[in-house]
């Protein structure tokens, strides 16, 4: 004979079931997404023993306007300046959708990376967020406002995102950054950005870079920094000039690729570039003129940014970390990196 | 007879489980803490200990196709001393790996809420699943096997892997990898729970089928473990031992996410269901054994649950403790009777059996005097 309960079973699951969405649902810190600060860019510097934290949102009103606002506080802790920037915005500051994070110099060479520690350790920040040095103040090249209407902070994000493999600056994420701080040497290399301004029209310059090792820290000119991305990308895209006899010409990057050997006292650096002639090619080209003056300008790029680096004491190549790798020790003596002569080979075949 | 059916399961099942049972927690902390000791050689000792878990989960399958541990033919003193030991060495490792699962629910999924609310939801659940038995927990398994598989398919689609082989280099066995090993055990042995379910011959069986999904089980189990820890140390190097929940930092699907945010919910999810069926396998293995002393009881699971829920939310309450409670010598414990209880019981069934060969000319000539053949006769009416 069937048993009759009070209660049947199937009520029970689904009563049980109930209790476990209600109980995650009304967890009180889950906040609606309409109440979030959804941060686009931030800037972050040290002044005076401060944390300087700027942020940026957009705000849309009924008529679909886009206005790009930015907010700022001071602090000696970050969760203090949140908590701030939160009670500033009215509404809890969300960092997860955040594109770029520009840094300034101070903050780069004076703070122990206390700061960069604390976005990654509380995973605050995405993986893939950019992270850009300033020339100037971070503050003002986030809030700069541009010709088309946009955010410094949100065109930076737009910008990088799209200039993965190219010739020149190399784009960094967070998750980038903290694995070179880790490297021996310590060394990081970061696109960094300047506010210009023509007549009455303001634009961010992208074209430097600036290698840091956390205490020390020096500004990639334009062609060291097509010289950094040689050795350290492999590039897809971009543009190499040349010029002899008043000739000038201009070719395609398809593809390049490195590879670095280091001995005790010298590292063989090894450039395959793939160019492509269909960019510009004057008349009467002499293409292996033309190849030997691309292999002499790659090398002047490189040399240029191994001997700043070197000057500054940043191993911006990891010659080091290769060095560990090989299973040698060469890395620990001090002099190591004064001591060392870069050869170059470059190898250019035009497709 | 009710309750062996509840703790019945398939081979492919078994092999499910034991997938989830030895994967689930050795991918969110273990690679950071791992990289942290032994730097970018960890991986090696991570083979060598899933080596030695595959080999014991041989083991304990040679012991559940005869029947769950609890079911077997040995005296039953001896059964208690392995529940016993499989009871505290499961409350351990459900209190260390619980709170991992809450935390990173906690802290990545929620806005850092209070462990209670988490805690509460997530035991309620799985305390359900255990009352229910191993057949319950494996169906479960299998019904969310798909989302696994999708979430593994989907990362290989769209991930776009920046992986430096430079990172892994030196290739060096040093000591480190021993102290790794030694601090971090309790994250390996995870393999008693499945003693008391009870595997049976699949109905579409084929040793083929069989012999492709054992493969792929331990395929799988070494690419998701080691192979991990591989993209893990290639992608961080040392910067690894920053980089918590390794799981989700190494499935980052860098493609896709400027557009759409990071899209990696099927990991989240699949490795979610992963965590439920874990941590209802270690509720089922106390259960299971606290039901041995106090009777076949839905009360016994409740308290079970309950001492988890104190320890987990009022013992521990968040990773640091939990990490020195890992770290401490209780780990060497838990270890001990996972191992220990394993290799006991299989050898304590092949006495029995012997024996019981020797006895059974003149004792199984009567039907109701051989406990195998009646069960088998009674599954078969």
């Amino acid at each position: 004979m069937k048993k009759h309960s009070f209660v049947s079973k199937k009520w029970l699951v689904i009563t049980l079931i109930l209790i476990v969405l209600v109980t995650f649902s009304v967890l009180e810190e889950q906040k609606n997404v309409s109440t979030r600060s959804i941060v686009l860019a931030m800037s972050l510097d040290w002044k005076n023993d401060e944390y300087e934290l700027g942020i940026q949102l957009l705000k849309t009103d009924s008529q679909d306007k886009q206005e790009f606002i930015t907010y700022m506080s001071t602090g000696k802790h970050l969760t203090d300046i949140l908590e701030n920037l939160t009670h500033d915005t009215g509404g809890a500051i969300s960092l997860c959708h955040t594109t770029v994070l520009i840094l300034g110099n101070d903050l780069l060479t004076k703070d122990g990376e206390k700061a960069m520690r604390f976005f990654v350790q509380n995973e605050e920040l995405c993986n893939n967020t950019m992270i850009v040095a300033s020339k100037g103040s971070p503050l003002e090249a986030m809030s700069a406002k541009l010709s088309n209407g946009q955010g410094g902070g949100y065109y930076l994000g737009g910008v990088l995102r799209n200039m993965t493999k190219d010739l020149g600056i190399i784009p960094m994420t967070i998750k980038d950054y903290i694995k070179n701080r880790y490297r021996i040497g310590g060394c990081v290399y970061l696109p960094c950005v300047s506010v210009e301004k023509t007549g009455e029209t303001t634009y961010l310059s992208l074209k430097e870079s600036i290698v840091t090792d956390c205490c020390k820290s020096v500004i990639l000119s334009e062609t060291a920094t097509k010289g950094l991305s040689l050795v350290l990308n492999k590039l897809k895209s971009g543009e190499l000039s040349y010029q002899y006899d008043n000739k000038m010409g201009e070719v395609d990057i398809v593809k390049t690729s490195s590879d670095i050997k280091v001995e005790q006292d010298k590292a063989k650096l090894k450039i395959k570039a793939k160019l492509n002639d269909k960019a510009y090619i004057p008349d009467n080209i002499d293409e292996k003129r033309s190849v030997e003056v691309l292999t002499e300008n790659i090398t002047k790029y490189v040399e240029e940014c191994f001997s700043i680096c070197r000057q500054e004491g940043l191993d911006v190549f990891f010659l080091g970390q290769r060095a560990y790798a090989q299973g040698k020790d060469y890395y620990e003596q001090s002099d190591f990196l004064d001591k060392i002569k870069l050869e170059i080979q470059v190898d250019i075949s035009m497709k | 007879m009710q309750e062996n059916q509840n703790n019945k399961i398939y081979e492919e099942q078994f092999l499910l489980l034991a997938f989830i049972s030895v994967v689930t927690f050795k991918i969110v902390m273990l690679p950071q803490y791992f990289i942290k000791t032994a730097s970018n050689n960890s991986y090696m000792i991570m083979a060598y200990l899933i080596a030695v878990e595959i080999m014991m989960l041989a083991i304990v399958y040679g012991i559940v196709k005869n029947g769950s541990l609890l079911e077997q033919n040995i005296p039953k003193w001896l059964k208690g001393i392995f529940a016993l030991l499989v009871f505290s060495s499961s409350v351990i490792k459900a209190t260390v790996l619980g709170s991992e699962g809450v935390a990173y629910i906690a802290t990545s999924l929620y806005d850092n809420v209070s462990w209670t609310f988490v805690t509460l939801a997530l035991l309620l659940t799985c305390v359900y699943l255990a009352q229910k038995g191993g057949k319950v927990i494996a169906r479960s398994a299998q019904l969310f096997f798909w989302i696994i598989a999708f979430a593994m398919l989907f990362y290989l689609i769209f991930s776009n892997l920046n992986l430096e082989l430079l990172n892994l280099m030196p290739f060096k066995i040093s000591g480190d990898l021993a102290v790794a090993g030694d601090k971090y055990l309790i994250w390996f042995g995870d393999f008693t729970p499945l003693l008391f379910v009870s595997v049976t011959p699949s109905r579409n069986r084929g040793k083929k089928r069989l012999g492709f999904w054992t493969a792929a089980a331990v395929v799988g189990t070494l690419v998701c473990t080691v192979g991990l820890m591989v993209i893990f140390i290639s992608t961080f190097g040392d910067a690894g031992q920053v980089i918590g929940n390794a799981f989700l930092n190494v499935s980052s699907l860098n493609r896709i996410s400027f557009m759409i945010g990071s899209a990696d919910l099927p990991t989240v999810l699949s490795w979610l269901v992963m965590c439920v069926i874990k941590f209802s396998l270690l509720l089922f293995a106390m259960t299971e054994c606290a039901k041995f002393f106090f009777g076949k009881k839905a009360w016994v699971s409740v308290i079970c649950g309950v001492i988890i829920y104190f320890i987990i939310c009022y013992g521990i309450g968040n990773l640091k403790t939990n990490y020195d409670l890992a770290t401490s010598w209780l780990r060497y414990f838990a270890f001990f009777a996972e191992f220990i209880v394993t290799i006991a019981a299989y050898i304590a069934m092949r006495i029995c059996e012997k024996k019981n060969q020797n006895n059974q000319p003149s004792e199984c000539n009567n039907a109701d005097n051989c406990p195998a053949q009646t069960d088998q006769l009674q599954g078969e009416i």
